[in-house]
Order: structure tokens, then C-alpha cells, then sequence
């Protein structure tokens, strides 16, 4: 009797909404884990024999590496651009933001680009000095070359969030440890080090997820990974069976992450009782110190972002009266147009299932804020295959109920551009997610207890009070999630209605047909859109909620 | 009560937010003619393609321009988009698929998505050997699987066949991508059919004994490998030396120059070629414009733009290659029907495997 007085008095529209929504994500998961248990065909016995061990090993090696660096990375650029002063820090805060912009795949072509025996460098050596260079120097395809992509493209996610947690967590304890005679690297590692932890994994886990997902580095580089092998056995074998056991083991190694992130995390939470939090006051670097940490963030910032742009743009100077005509400005209008309205789904549902779960005790809200991040750690290809399914028999539905009417049925959802944002809703939703659930645990619920006290209704609590409060955690969710889709391959390539195509998808191709050059346009202007976006995310940021 | 309603109307009004983003996007980049009145003129052809080459999409409008019936594109992966179309089963849009390497298409006929075609013209244009027997498939252009050599340190005298590349004279010299690609195991697909299993599967083994380094890149990354010194002799199609010979960039243009191309097998077997080809989709809805269109891309003139713009043989045995083709001299083919290479592909891909071919 209780438990249904709790039901009652917990079932509201936010918990509905929250519930519909969380089955849509749901779906493609069950349908692999359920797929995944059908009887061994000869090509799993196979793939097991011959190729789950490398596959597995590789994965592994390529997850430690990127996650360790990428962390260490992340955090060491985090705290240094907010606690010290130094040649360009101020452009530095936001321009080691900039990578997110360029996708990896296009980042692994570039490097391969300049690497190779026809790159600058080779070239240089060859025509000018007369040099030849060993080739084993000065090849990237490889372990130790996507590790270097991954983590190179990778590491603002880390690096985003934990700069963020020093400015609007730590300012005073960092003082007060200072008053307190601790140097920097106590500051540093006994205080800092502990209580970023919680931002630090958060940031890790996406980073690790997008290795996971990652198609396009590990093909050209001839890495095995689940990802390969999902496509291997799928499409070149044509067993969809196999392939959802490759993904179903896949998702175990995904639980384990999740899994050992909470862990990590612990269960101490921070969140301050002002929003308004005095900012840290840097402390000014001199001589070889500014210097040596100058070097150290412009280094990073170069190999992960001005000497791939600077190619880029060469290329491009070759290649764009072929290239960039009108149509390519459908591409751009395509690509904006789509992740733009995707991300403003996507946050529109992670504030209704973030608001719930957080306003509800119990493990029904946690566990439903788990969820969110399953459709982000599915292989995007699985996803598009459930969600064609999904809105074949929706359109068969559709058009019985018409014909019931005897009326024509409207235009087929799946040859609609519907199919593909639902698609980037699914797969990206704990971006978008994350950001929200992130600005909602730093303020608190206390406000929303202080308006609710005051006789607000929740709808009245959460447009006056919360939704103001975590702006900029919300606009911030909408510019991660829109850089992502305008990055975003495997599901576009799959779900594209007729005549659509995207930067991303061009420049894919343009670089799988071995033209990087042709390639260059477009990725740049991928670069660019999203650039400004961090730009403006960054100008968020900065103002403080 | 009140207060649930309240809240039933807010959670509404933020859904139907997200369902007019979502109505929106479908008004602000549907694409043209797709929409009604193109249909009811019947004068569309629904494609799916895995080529996407500029000359391709010139092509498209060419044969809107003299039909007016309009092409309408969905780019993809090969295997891919078939997967996309076996999904859609009878409720697709798709009229024509074109994709590239006959094991793919053969694939497509196994998976019943295709259907036979009627037409003379079709018929006279491409040769039996390089369309279904059925004629539920057709070849539009033709790739070879060549040895490309580096000038300086081997002498064409020195190369005779595939099979030789396997011996223990090339050890460590040769250099050919990874398994996952469809070339190579249409190649594989091949040698199951002329020389039998064992004989492709120890060829297989003894090609990666004598790999100079693990596979990795395209094609194209092979070739510069040789170039580099880091094997002497890569396995590729024809075409990728003539993208280089032809590249905006300087380098890469030298690059074309100090390769030479050798088709293989000459006094045996022939040289491995693959095409790229057409079929009519199984649940195709304009059938007469799918059969229209296809005609058209193996007609003469679209042929030889298709020489001309990614350097592949024509399948038309009317029409010119280009004068790169040419230079490079006539050679002997494989004779065996490509369908083959369709009922060999998993085989080659486990046999290729079992070696460690990565």
C-alpha cells in the first residue's frame, strides 16, 4: 500500500516524460544484449579463435594510454592556465579547448598527411638537404600513433571540465592552503588532486567512450578494435549475429568503465552556498618558470591543434576552386542545421530526465540517470540499424492508420531527416546530459527547496529558479553536444534521407577515396563552425553562472 | 490536481518544443525533389551509391539534363547501404544500387535485393563476363589488381606472377594493405576459385612472410611505401597510380612517375580485375527509369568520362580508355565470372585470418 502512495505521489508528467524517453534509448540496447545470447554460428567460433584476443588486448592498450594521458594531460593544462599567470594564458584558456573542433579521423589523415614520404617534412629533407629519412621514424599508422591522435584530439574533454571545476570549486581551499604555507605541488596534490577526482574521471569516462566508438582512426591506422571487428563480421561476413555478440561483449567492457567511474568517483558531493564565487587570483609567473610553462600548454596546443589546422588550410589552397562551389554550401547549411536542432532536443530532454532525477531519492531516478549514457557507449552503427527498424514498423503504423481513414498516408518518417536527429538524440544524450546534470549539482537543491517552501509550484520553481541558475551549464550541454554531431560519421552515413549529405560525411569520403587534399575544405569549415562555438562556450564559461 | 495538470501542460509544452525542432528540421533541409510533385511526374530515380566521385555526380546531371528525370543520391559504405536496404525490405525508396567490387554485388543478389533486367542495350554494352548471370547485376567500370614496382631497384624481368610474390626471393620486399579491405579479398576470392583452397590459403601465408611491414593506410600508402624504400613491390589497383601521376601535388605527381605498373599473371591466369557495377533494386518503384539510368552510365560517352575521371577501364568494349590506360598496355583478364568472387568472400576472410593477415 505504501509503495503505491509512493508511486502516486512520484508519477507526475516530469517522471513520465523521463520514463518515455529513457525506454526510446533503452531499446537498442536490449535488442543487442538480447541478440547477443542467440546460439554460436561457425563465423563467432571463428572470431573467437582467431581474432577476440587481439581485439581485446588492442582495445585495452589504447584505452590505458588515452585515459592516462589524456588525464594527465587534461588536468596539468587545467591547473595551470587557472591558477598561474603567463604569456598567452589568456588565449590559451579557450584555445586548448579548440581540438574538441578537429574530428580524429580527420586529425589521423592530416598527421599521416604531413608524416608520410610526400609530407612537408620528407619532402623538405629530401629536396632541400638531399636527406632520406628511415620511414620507421616517421610512420604514424600504427598502436603509438593512434594513442597520439586519440589523446591529442581527445584531451579538452578532461581538460574542459576539470578547468572548470578548479574555477568554481577549489578557489577558496586553494587560498586557504596557501595561507596555510602548503607550495604548489601540496596545493596541488593533497588538495586539488582529490577533490577535482569526481571531474577529472567524468571527463576520462567520455574521452575513453569516444575511443571506444572511434571508427575512422583505428581503420586507417589497421588497429583492431570491437569497433573493426562489429563492421568486419557484420558487413564483410555478413552476420549480424556475430557482430551483436562482438557488441554485446563490447557493452560488458563498457559497464566495467561505468562501473569502476562510480567507484572512482565516490560519493562526496561539493556544492557551495553562493553561486557567485570569488575568482582565484593567479599567481604571476617569472622567467624560466613562465616560460617553461608557456612552452609546455603552446607545445600541446600546437601539435593538437595549430600544426593539423595549418595544413589543413594548405591544402585547402590547393583544392578549393575544385570543391568549394554552391553545393558546398548545402553541405554547410545541412550539417548546422541538423546538429543544431538535434542539440536542442537533446537538452531539452536531459533537462526533463536531469530535473527528475534529481528532485527524487531511490534508486528508480539514479538508475534512470544512468541510462542516458548507455545510447553514447553503443557503436553508432548499431544504434542506426535499431533505429531504421524502429521507424520502418513506425510508418507501417502510420500508414494503416491512415488508410483506416481512407486517407493517403503523408510522407514515409524514414526517408525524413526525422530518422537521423532521433538517431544523434539516442547516441548523444549523456553529453548533453552530463553538462546539465554537472550545472544542477553544483547549485544545489536548495533553491528549488526555498522556492518550493515559498509555495511554487515545481513548473514554477524550475523556469524561475533553476532553469536561470544553470544557464550556462545548459547552453554549454547544447555547444558540446552540436560540436559532437558536426563531427559525427557513422550514424549520418547510415541514416542520410536523399541528396543530404554533411561536412563530416563529405570530407570522410573525399579522405577514404585517398584525397586528403580534397578533403581539406570541408574539414576546415567543421573546424571553424565548431571553433566558434568553443569560442562562445568558453565566453559562457568564463561569465560564471 | 491542479498541480498535475500544470505540470502535464509545462512537460507538454516542452515536448512539443522538441517536436517542433524536430518539424522544423525536416522543412529547413529536406531535400529538392524529393517531395511530392516530383514523384507524381514520375520523373525521379532513387539511388544508392558507394562511388563518390565528382565525375559520378557529373554524370547524374548529364542524364537528368537529356531524360529529365531527376537523380536523387544517398552516399554511403557499400556493405553498408545494402544493409540499410535489406532492413527497408519491400518499404524502400531505393531504385538502383551501384557499388563497388563484384563480391559485394554478388552479395546483393544472395540477399535477394535485386532483380533481373531485360535490355539489349545492356546486354551489348557490358560483356557476359562482367554481369550477373542472371543479369540481376552489371559492371560499369573495371579495375585491375596490378604489382606496382619502384623503378630503380626492380626490373620488370624479375616479376611473372601473384603467385610468385609469395616466394622466398620477395621476402620482407612486399607491401599490400589489410585484410578488411574488399580488394584483397576479392583477390583471395579468386585464387580459391582457380588454384583451389589450400593453394590461396598458403599463397595468403606466404604473402605476409614476406610483408616488408604490417599493413596499414590505402592503396595509395603502398605506393608511396615503395617509393620510400620500404618494400619493393606493393599490390594495387591501377587507378591509384594514375590519381598520383595526375595529383595537384607536386610530390605526389613524382611519386606517380617513379612507379612502374605491371599486370601479373600474363602467361598464366590473367590479371585479377574487379568492376564496380549497377542493379536494379528488388522493390524498386521506377523500375523504367532504374533500367533508363543504368543504360545510360554504359553507354559510350559516360564510359569514357568515367576513363577519364577516376582512370578505370571501361566495361564497354566500344569505349576509348583514357591515354594513361592506354600507356600502360594491354593486358590479359582473369576469366572467370566475378559472381565468384561473391561465393568465395567469407571463405577468403576466415582463410585470411587463420594466417594472421591483419
Amino acid at each position: 500500500m505504501r509503495f503505491i502512495q509512493q508511486v502516486k505521489r512520484n508519477t507526475n508528467a516530469w517522471s513520465m516524460l523521463s520514463f518515455l524517453f529513457i525506454t526510446i534509448i533503452l531499446l537498442p540496447n536490449v535488442l543487442i544484449a538480447i541478440n547477443s545470447i542467440s546460439p554460436s554460428s561457425e563465423n563467432w567460433l571463428h572470431i573467437k579463435e582467431y581474432l577476440l584476443t587481439d581485439i581485446v588486448i588492442n582495445t585495452s592498450i589504447l584505452l590505458l594510454f588515452t585515459g592516462f594521458l589524456t588525464m594527465v594531460i587534461g588536468t596539468s593544462l587545467a591547473w595551470l592556465v587557472t591558477v598561474y599567470s603567463f604569456p598567452l594564458r589568456n588565449f590559451l584558456k579557450w584555445g586548448l579547448i579548440l581540438p574538441l573542433a578537429i574530428p580524429p579521423f580527420i586529425g589521423a589523415y592530416t598527421y599521416n598527411g604531413i608524416l608520410n614520404y610526400t609530407g612537408i617534412i620528407q619532402s623538405t629533407l629530401r629536396n632541400q638537404f638531399d636527406i632520406q629519412v628511415n620511414q620507421k621514424y616517421f610512420n604514424i599508422m600504427n598502436m603509438e600513433g593512434a594513442i597520439f591522435i586519440f589523446t591529442m584530439f581527445l584531451f579538452p574533454y578532461v581538460f574542459v571540465v576539470t578547468k572548470s571545476f578548479f574555477e568554481n570549486q577549489s578557489s577558496s581551499l586553494i587560498e586557504n592552503a596557501r595561507l596555510l604555507g602548503s607550495n604548489s605541488f601540496g596545493v596541488f596534490f593533497r588538495v586539488v588532486l582529490p577533490i577535482s577526482r569526481t571531474a577529472i574521471i567524468g571527463g576520462g569516462t567520455i574521452v575513453l567512450l569516444e575511443v571506444i566508438n572511434d571508427y575512422g582512426v583505428v581503420k586507417l591506422f589497421g588497429v583492431q578494435t570491437f569497433i573493426t571487428a562489429i563492421f568486419q563480421t557484420w558487413f564483410s561476413m555478413g552476420d549480424l549475429d556475430s557482430a551483436f555478440k562482438i557488441a554485446g561483449t563490447l557493452m560488458i567492457v563498457v559497464i566495467f568503465i561505468l562501473v569502476v567511474e562510480q567507484a572512482l568517483r565516490g560519493r562526496k558531493k561539493f556544492s557551495h552556498s553562493t553561486t557567485k564565487l570569488k575568482p582565484i587570483q593567479p599567481k604571476k609567473l617569472t622567467g624560466w618558470k613562465a616560460w617553461g610553462v608557456f612552452a609546455y600548454c603552446f607545445g600541446i596546443f600546437s601539435f593538437a591543434f595549430l600544426i593539423p589546422f595549418t595544413q589543413l588550410v594548405f591544402w585547402m589552397t590547393q583544392t578549393y576552386e575544385k570543391i568549394v562551389t554552391v553545393e558546398f554550401f548545402t553541405l554547410v547549411k545541412n550539417s548546422f542545421f541538423s546538429a543544431a536542432i538535434a542539440a536542442a532536443c537533446i537538452v531539452t530532454v536531459a533537462l526533463i530526465i536531469a530535473n527528475y532525477s534529481r528532485l527524487h531519492t531511490g534508486i528508480v531516478p539514479k538508475f534512470l540517470s544512468k541510462i542516458t549514457i548507455l545510447g553514447y557507449s553503443i557503436p553508432g552503427a548499431v544504434i542506426a540499424i535499431g533505429v531504421i527498424t524502429v521507424f520502418i514498423a513506425l510508418d507501417g503504423f502510420i500508414a494503416n492508420m491512415f488508410t483506416s481513414f481512407n486517407a493517403d498516408a503523408p510522407t514515409a518518417l524514414r526517408t525524413s531527416i526525422i530518422m537521423l536527429i532521433s538517431a544523434y538524440v539516442i547516441r548523444f544524450l549523456a553529453v548533453g546530459y552530463n553538462s546539465i546534470d554537472a550545472g544542477f549539482s553544483r547549485v544545489g537543491n536548495k533553491y528549488t527547496e526555498a522556492s518550493r517552501l515559498l509555495g511554487s509550484s515545481i513548473n514554477r520553481s524550475f523556469f524561475r529558479v533553476d532553469v536561470p541558475m544553470i544557464k550556462g551549464a545548459i547552453v554549454g550541454g547544447f555547444i558540446l553536444v552540436f560540436v559532437d554531431i558536426l563531427k559525427e560519421l557513422p550514424l549520418t552515413m547510415l541514416l542520410q534521407p536523399f541528396n543530404f549529405q554533411t561536412l563530416a560525411t563529405r570530407a570522410f569520403r573525399y579522405a577514404n577515396d585517398e584525397m586528403v587534399n580534397e578533403a581539406a575544405s570541408a574539414s576546415l569549415l567543421i573546424i571553424l563552425i565548431s571553433g566558434i562555438s568553443i569560442f562562445i562556450f568558453h565566453k559562457i564559461l568564463d561569465k560564471g553562472e | 490536481m491542479k498541480k498535475t495538470w500544470k505540470s502535464i501542460f509545462a512537460a507538454m509544452t516542452l515536448t512539443s518544443l522538441v517536436l517542433a525542432g524536430c518539424g522544423n528540421a525536416s522543412n529547413e533541409v529536406k531535400p529538392e525533389g524529393n517531395s511530392e510533385e516530383g514523384k507524381k511526374e514520375a520523373g525521379v530515380v532513387n539511388l544508392y551509391t558507394s562511388r563518390h566521385y565528382d565525375t559520378d555526380e557529373q554524370l547524374y546531371k548529364q542524364f537528368t539534363e537529356e531524360t529529365g528525370i531527376k537523380v536523387n543520391v544517398i552516399q554511403g559504405e557499400g556493405d553498408e547501404l545494402m544493409e540499410r536496404l535489406d532492413r527497408e525490405g519491400e518499404a524502400t525508396e531505393a531504385d538502383v544500387f551501384i557499388t563497388a567490387d563484384a563480391g559485394n554485388l554478388a552479395r546483393l543478389k544472395d540477399r535477394e535485393l535485386t532483380q533481373a533486367v531485360e535490355s539489349d542495350v545492356l546486354t551489348t554494352n557490358v560483356p557476359d563476363k562482367l554481369r550477373d548471370t542472371d543479369n540481376e547485376w552489371f559492371g560499369l567500370t573495371k579495375r585491375a589488381r596490378v604489382i606496382v614496382y619502384a623503378k630503380d631497384r626492380v626490373d620488370p624481368s624479375e616479376l611473372s606472377t601473384y603467385e610468385a610474390l609469395a616466394e622466398s626471393d620477395w621476402s620482407k620486399r612486399v607491401l599490400i594493405r589489410s585484410s578488411e579491405n574488399i580488394y584483397n579479398q576479392s583477390l583471395v576470392a579468386s585464387f580459391i576459385e582457380l588454384n583451389g583452397e589450400e593453394a590461396a590459403k598458403d599463397w595468403a601465408a606466404g604473402i605476409v612472410e614476406n610483408m616488408a611491414r604490417e599493413p596499414q593506410g590505402g592503396d595509395t600508402d603502398q605506393i608511396k611505401g615503395v617509393v620510400a624504400g620500404e618494400g619493393d613491390v606493393a599490390i594495387t589497383n591501377s587507378y591509384y597510380v594514375g590519381r598520383l601521376i595526375n595529383s595537384t601535388d607536386a610530390e605526389e605527381a613524382k611519386i606517380g612517375e617513379q612507379v612502374g605498373v605491371f599486370f601479373p599473371n600474363q602467361e598464366t591466369n590473367g590479371t585479377h580485375i574487379n568492376i564496380s557495377g549497377a542493379a536494379v533494386v528488388k522493390h524498386a518503384k521506377n523500375v523504367d527509369n532504374a533500367v533508363k539510368f543504368i543504360e545510360f552510365l554504359t553507354e559510350k560517352e559516360a564510359q569514357e568520362a568515367f576513363a577519364e575521371g577516376n582512370n578505370e577501364f571501361p566495361v564497354n568494349p566500344n569505349a576509348e580508355a583514357s591515354e594513361l590506360l592506354k600507356s600502360w598496355g594491354e593486358f590479359k583478364e582473369q576469366d572467370i565470372n566475378l559472381t565468384i568472387l561473391g561465393d568465395n568472400n567469407a571463405r577468403a576472410i576466415q582463410l585470411m585470418n587463420e594466417v594472421s593477415w591483419k
